[in-house]
């Protein structure tokens, strides 16, 4: 009987959580707070009001009624930011055209895979959830907020730039050269596809915009003088390359080899394009200069090397570098293991060069915040800013820190006491409680993860 | 270019750093009579000393305790002042220096194909030059139990220690444990998909391992006959198989059982009581559902390997079952050492023991998890496992808790040898920190 | 006369329509058919005892009580015991439908396949692939008269078209009515290994079906100014984007096959772009979205393929009712019940009343449409006649839903959603003769089917 309640009680406390899209209001008192933007301060308030943080300081006083955390000898920083994820895909990679810009992971989102919940266990309160790298260039990605228990739209994180994936070297040459016979088979095919596209996708905005012009002119001509255009059809794949020469969409570029990583640069050069981000460019550290000077992003593995050939010459100390040679650089997961304690693989970054703690937790909130284009709403604890933020037991580059309250929005979807096994949301009624073990949970890296979808696809 | 001021002291000291460990890859490591006072000394099996002094002599240790006045003339002396002293850690369950590059098949050379393979040896395979290992020992991880996979019974594991140009110096015991795959009951993954299907296919292979047992014992019990005394009767044919599985039925070789499901471990528990089996020095490892059974693991009294780093297997199981299986199968009374079933970076060891620790193990044990536990499981703590006198000299000087992130490993001596504590990824970041610097 | 007689007799009769069948000319030898003697269900859920029915040519001409009835037509006495019903309509099924080719030849690019690899054959119409199906015939003998068929297929299989169940052979000539819609669904394209192709994902059939609505639509404009300016660079022949038209131009519904919550949500999406009207088949998961289908406008063909009653449920249903029964004795309050759940983990009895919950989301997902108000038919979406009891079983007995309620669905629900209700789905006077003849209530145990007539043909099942 006791189980019961138990279980009655953890399901009406559990039920909160599914009412969609809320704004919660916390004043968390007499914390560590760890700004990211301004330092350490000690013995510090926050205060969220409606999902925005509207003081920070000390002794604050929070309007009625709203609820209050005692953060004595707690750490409070603002939520994890996983700046490459594939953590609740429906699907990862349209993997069988080399070009796939049309397809968008806004349509591929699975809202109530529990891997969301145990990454909010983990402090993370924003993925970027991307397309797979079996293509030069993929699809494009979707910023989320780990909002648990809401629909897929609302999940999406409001006003955050557009991103999209490109892949250079062994994934895409595997897949469709290796893998079809079509181009790319090589590092060269991969420049070219790149280089082809964004033409193709130049002279088609020239052609669309001609037919637009004397389709315009054809109409206003009362008399019948004027010839009707051949119509253009809209074409989704150009319009989304040209929105990145356009520069609407951040590309956030899996690449690993340093001549790869020179070559994209050469190409958006070309084109014009800025402000983009190479994903984990275990090789980036050879090129930081480059890099620097080309005001590229990073995002990287705190120490996953080895487990192909393009990553058998790099380093765990490849973050540091990048730091040090003045790149914006940020620590991801790309793993559904990973992102449940990316606060210790941004503590990696202390251990292999030194980086400093500051510049370690940069690395996994202010720094990724910015590569998203969201760093005008989150990633640190400033006012005015959106109340996504984890309470820590101790430091949270400390091994032995749990998280104990994650907040999106200033509402609470993680409580490490209040924590009841089995947090799905989607539930099989054909499933059986005792075969419900699944032999394929995840441990360490033995291939891309963002190679789902593709083994099935490729005859080896 | 470099930044600030700060930075250029820094790099200062670093090219300094550089200059010294080049000194010691060019050179050779520190070996003979080595001494390590005022230090904090984690001896596991005796108490920890502070402002401790240990000594080596050779590849062993010869002193450890507080007495100064141990340390003679011709020792190199290390001032670890505000530093600790843990012996080398052991990881119960890699592949390292059997895959170079996980995705480059002619380099994986820890799956032989074949359903029975008690003959093939990791040892044999074991790549003493993987660029792995360096990666590895730097971390402080001194000893590693390198195992094939694959198969019902994959072939045996080898307990390596990490420095050295051969796997003869470096193997601590070629033939440290038979890895078998316990045949699944499961009907989901990737197996069969009905229940009854996955039973039927798990009877069988249960019947084969069985059948191929019976063999093993029959062998060893007519070559034994035939070894004693040959004369008079016709040599038997040899058989490879069955010859390498003579230690393990005698219980000299452990089987370690790689098994992960609640119903799976039950039935291996139950099999490895039958009385036929009784010589075996049965191990589990993995064990990701042990929490679910842990009495009984104790009552058979079976030690496991686990790990800590990896996602809930069932879908509705706790967020932080991964992280307190550990602590649960400890305090249920069974030894418990820790692994990361990695390659290149099982250099992570001690942050699956450090999240062990932090949920519910507690940073001693959890210590105990990745040195003397593992050496008592595969027989060695007579050498390994511990700061004790006598013992081979694998130790490593740390900045602090050598679980946290934030720590410096600072020194790695293993049997003796203060090893150059350079790898590639040092290599690569000494050349690259400031790539375009020229000599000044 | 009584009852066996009068079936003996219509035996022989029917040997000889069958006969007429395969011979139309000679059909109109019966000019008129009469059930006599029978209780009617009336559209307005009402009843007609002791009631006539008269149809000549496929058409209902007179409904009534104690009238004459015309000299022409054969009567069929009903016995006073027999009841009419319309006859079931299936609001979508795939039956005769050539399936996928299995070896699909692998294709050079397969990032740009033919249309048809790619799944999109919206050009398809179900009357040209009409293999034979033992289908029919059992559907016929679960008193279905009238099915609207579909393809099998991927994203767009093709146009779906309302076929009489008059035979269990079907040809051209049992075509009902005009196609009235498009099929889709977010079936990848066909093939698997090395013979996929593009689109292989959800993403992507989204992303290919938006372009293909593009094409079709500059295709259409294209074909425009051609009529007005022959000068002008002729449009290409592409019979798949101008099969699209009546979709870009909101001529046609799309008939789509989604089940999940989210699927239906993506759905939207394309509605919200495109604007064509939408009618969800099969639609598990619809009940979670009844205001924003209502909202739209979106009707419902379900299914009813629900899931079995989880073991441990139905086990602890049983000894509920054992339980209740002892207590009514006794009338003792026994500490019994928690006997069982106290021996289960917090996590087992957490997984039980997940499941327990989404089983029952499960189960009411027609009952809640309706509720809701949302037009909601039915559509066998692959389940056997044998199937469909079991399940309308399972839910009627779980839901609030009733067997009148499904005989609703299959009738004058899914006519209206068909837009074939001026024909069918009542019984009425002008409307087609599409009935039913049982000797009890529909779905009920023990209730036979004697009678099926589609369009005015009698196809007799008490025979064997």
């Amino acid at each position: 009987m006791k189980n019961t309640l138990t279980t009655l009680l953890i399901i009406a406390v559990f039920s909160v959580g599914t009412i969609a899209q809320e704004k919660g209001s916390v004043l968390i008192q007499n914390a560590t707070l760890m700004t990211i933007t301004d330092g350490i301060i000690e013995n510090g308030d926050v205060l969220i009001v409606d999902g925005i943080i509207s003081a920070i300081g000390a002794d604050l006083s929070g309007p009625s009624g709203v609820s209050v955390v005692d953060g004595t000898g707690k750490y409070v920083m603002p939520g994890i930011i996983d700046a490459h994820s594939h953590l609740n895909t429906v699907s990862t990679n349209e993997a069988r055209n080399p070009v796939t810009a049309e397809v968008t992971m806004e349509e591929s989102i699975n809202p109530n895979s529990v891997s969301i919940y145990r990454a909010l266990a983990g402090g993370v309160t924003s993925i970027h959830l991307m397309h797979g790298s079996a293509n030069v260039i993929g699809g494009q990605g979707e910023t989320l907020k780990l909002r648990y228990g809401v629909t897929q739209d609302e999940m999406r994180f409001a006003d955050a730039k557009r991103t999209i994936k490109f892949a250079l070297g062994e994934n895409p040459t595997r897949v469709h050269g290796q893998g079809n016979g079509i181009q790319p088979r090589t590092r060269m095919g991969v420049e070219q596809i790149i280089r082809s596209h964004f033409d193709e996708a130049l002279d088609y905005r020239i052609k669309r915009e001609a037919y637009f012009a004397s389709k315009e002119a054809y109409e206003v001509d009362r008399r019948g003088r004027t010839a009707p255009p051949i119509p253009v059809a809209k074409n989704l794949r150009y319009d989304v390359l040209n929105d990145i020469i356009d520069g609407e969409i951040l590309v956030h570029c899996h690449s690993y080899r340093a001549d790869e990583i020179l070559m994209l640069m050469r190409v958006f050069n070309d084109y014009g394009i800025k402000n983009y981000t190479f994903q984990h460019a275990n090789e980036a550290f050879k090129v930081a200069p480059e890099i620097a000077k080309n005001g590229a992003y990073t995002s990287v593995f705190a120490d996953w090397w080895a487990y192909k050939f393009e990553v058998y010459y790099s380093t765990a100390y490849n973050a540091t570098i990048l730091n040090e040679n003045g790149v914006t650089n940020s620590i991801n997961s790309d793993s559904n293991e990973l992102i449940r304690h990316l606060n210790h693989e941004a503590a990696k970054t202390v251990r292999y060069g030194e980086t400093s703690e500051s510049d370690a937790l940069k690395m996994i909130t202010i720094n990724p915040a910015k590569q998203l284009g969201i760093d005008e709403m989150v990633g640190s604890l400033e006012i005015g800013k959106q109340g996504d933020v984890a309470i820590w037991s101790g430091h949270p580059l400390s091994i032995y820190s749990k998280v104990e309250h994650t907040y999106v929005d200033g509402k609470k979807y993680f409580d490490l006491y209040m924590d009841p096994v089995d947090m799905r949301i989607a539930v099989d009624s054909e499933d059986s409680y005792a075969e419900a073990v699944f032999n394929t949970f995840i441990q360490g890296r033995e291939e891309d993860s963002c190679m789902s979808d593709v083994f099935e696809l490729i005859e080896q | 270019m470099m930044k600030s001021k700060k930075w250029n002291i820094i790099l200062a000291l670093l090219l300094m750093v550089t200059f010294t460990v080049q000194a010691q890859i060019t050179g050779k490591p520190n070996f003979g009579k080595i001494a390590i006072i005022d230090a904090t000394i984690h001896t596991i099996t005796e108490g920890t000393i502070q402002h401790g002094v240990i000594t080596l002599d050779g590849e062993k240790i010869e002193y450890v305790g507080t007495d100064r006045s141990k340390v003679g003339g011709g020792y190199t002396v290390i001032d670890a002042t505000g530093k600790h002293v843990f012996p080398g850690f052991m990881d119960s369950g890699t592949s390292l220096g059997l895959v170079e590059v996980n995705a480059v098949p002619v380099t994986v050379d820890n799956r032989e194909v074949g359903n029975m393979n008690p003959n093939m040896l990791a040892f044999t395979a074991f790549n003493p030059h993987s660029a792995s290992i360096p990666v590895t020992r730097v971390s402080g991880v001194t000893h590693v139990i390198t195992a094939p996979q694959g198969g019902l019974m994959s072939g045996q594991a080898a307990l390596m220690d990490l420095w050295g140009y051969s796997p003869d110096s470096m193997a601590i015991d070629a033939t440290a444990g038979m890895v078998l795959n316990w045949p699944s009951v499961q009907s989901r993954g990737w197996g069969p998909r009905n229940p009854e299907q996955a039973e039927k296919r798990y009877k069988e292979a249960v019947r084969n391992l069985d059948k191929w047992l019976d063999n093993a014992r029959f062998y060893e019990q007519m070559m034994n006959e035939f070894e004693a005394d040959p004369i008079g009767k016709t040599k038997p044919e040899k058989n490879q198989q069955l010859q390498a599985m003579r230690a393990l039925v005698q219980g000299e070789t452990p089987l370690i059982i790689a098994v992960s499901s609640e119903k799976d471990i039950l039935n291996a528990i139950e099999w490895s009581t039958h009385e036929e089996n009784s010589s075996l020095n049965i191990v589990f490892a993995g064990v990701e559902e042990g929490w679910r059974v842990s009495e009984k693991i104790a009552e058979a009294g079976i030690p496991c390997l686990v790990s800590t780093l990896y996602t809930p297997v069932r879908s509705y199981d706790h967020i932080h079952r991964p992280y307190e299986n550990p602590a649960a199968l400890m305090k249920a009374g069974v030894k418990v050492a820790i692994m990361t079933r990695e390659v290149e970076n099982v250099r992570n060891l001690p942050f699956n023991a450090g999240y062990a620790a932090a949920y519910g193990m507690g940073a001693e044990e959890a210590v105990k998890a990745v040195t003397i536990n593992p050496a008592e499981i595969f027989g060695v703590s007579d050498r390994l496992g511990s700061l004790e006198i006598g013992k081979q000299a694998n130790l490593f000087i740390s900045s602090g808790d050598p679980f946290e992130p934030l720590s410096q490993i600072e020194q790695v001596f293993i049997k003796g040898y203060q090893i150059p504590m350079d790898s590639r990824h040092t290599q690569l970041f000494e050349e690259f920190l400031d790539r375009d610097a020229t000599q000044e | 006369m009584n009852i066996k007689t009068t079936f003996v007799d219509m035996a022989s009769f029917l040997v000889m329509l069958l006969a007429w069948q395969q011979m139309p000319s000679m059909a109109q030898e019966v000019p008129a058919h009469a059930i006599t003697n029978v209780t009617i269900q009336m559209a307005d859920g009402a009843t007609l005892e002791n009631a006539d029915i008269v149809w000549r040519n496929g058409v209902i001409e007179q409904i009534g009580v104690n009238e004459s009835i015309p000299f022409d037509a054969f009567i069929i006495d009903g016995g006073d015991s027999l009841h009419v019903y319309p006859g079931l309509i299936d609001g979508m099924a795939t039956w005769g439908s050539p399936e996928t080719p299995r070896d699909l030849p692998r294709l050079e690019n397969p990032g740009k396949p033919p249309y048809d690899r790619a799944g999109a054959q919206p050009q398809r119409v179900p009357g040209h692939y009409l293999n034979e199906d033992k289908a029919f015939e059992a559907a016929m003998k679960a008193g279905f008269t009238l099915v609207a068929l579909g393809l099998d297929g991927q994203m767009l299989p093709g146009h779906i078209q309302p076929f009489n169940l008059s035979a269990p052979k079907l040809t051209q000539a049992h075509i009902f009515a005009n196609p009235l819609a498009l099929q889709g669904s977010f079936e990848t394209a066909p093939g698997g290994w090395g013979s996929g192709a593009y689109p292989s994902t959800q993403m992507g059939v989204m992303a290919y079906f938006r372009q293909l609505m593009y094409d079709a639509t500059a295709l259409q404009e294209h074909m425009m100014y051609f009529e007005k300016h022959s000068e002008m660079t002729q449009p290409e022949q592409n019979d798949v984007l101008e099969a699209l038209f009546p979709l870009i131009n909101k001529e046609y519904p799309l008939y789509f096959e989604v089940d999940s919550k989210e699927e239906i949500e993506r759905l939207f999406r394309l509605q919200d772009e495109f604007g064509f009207d939408v009618v969800l088949v099969s639609a598990k998961e619809a009940s979670a979205l009844s205001n924003e289908l209502k909202a739209r406008n979106i009707a419902v063909l379900a299914s009813l393929d629900v899931t079995e009653m989880p073991d441990w449920l139905e086990k602890e249903n049983k000894e509920a009712k054992k339980d209740d029964g002892e207590r009514s004795e006794s009338s003792e309050e026994g500490d019994s019940e928690d006997a069982e759940s106290e021996e289960l983990t917090e996590e087992e009895l957490m997984f039980r009343s997940k499941q327990k919950e989404a089983w029952e989301k499960e189960i009411n997902n027609l009952s809640a449409l309706l509720e809701a108000g949302i037009p909601t038919g039915f559509t066998s979406a692959g389940l056997s006649p044998k199937e469909l009891i079991q399940k309308v079983n399972l839910v009627t007995e779980n839901s609030t839903l009733t067997k009148d309620d499904i005989v609703g669905l299959m009738t004058v629900h899914n006519a209206n959603i068909l837009g074939i209700s001026n024909r069918v789905g009542t019984i009425k006077e002008g409307n087609s003769a599409h009935l039913i003849l049982t000797d009890g209530p529909l779905f009920e145990k023990g209730t036979n089917i004697h009678i099926q007539v589609s369009q005015g043909v009698i196809n007799d099942f008490m025979e064997d």
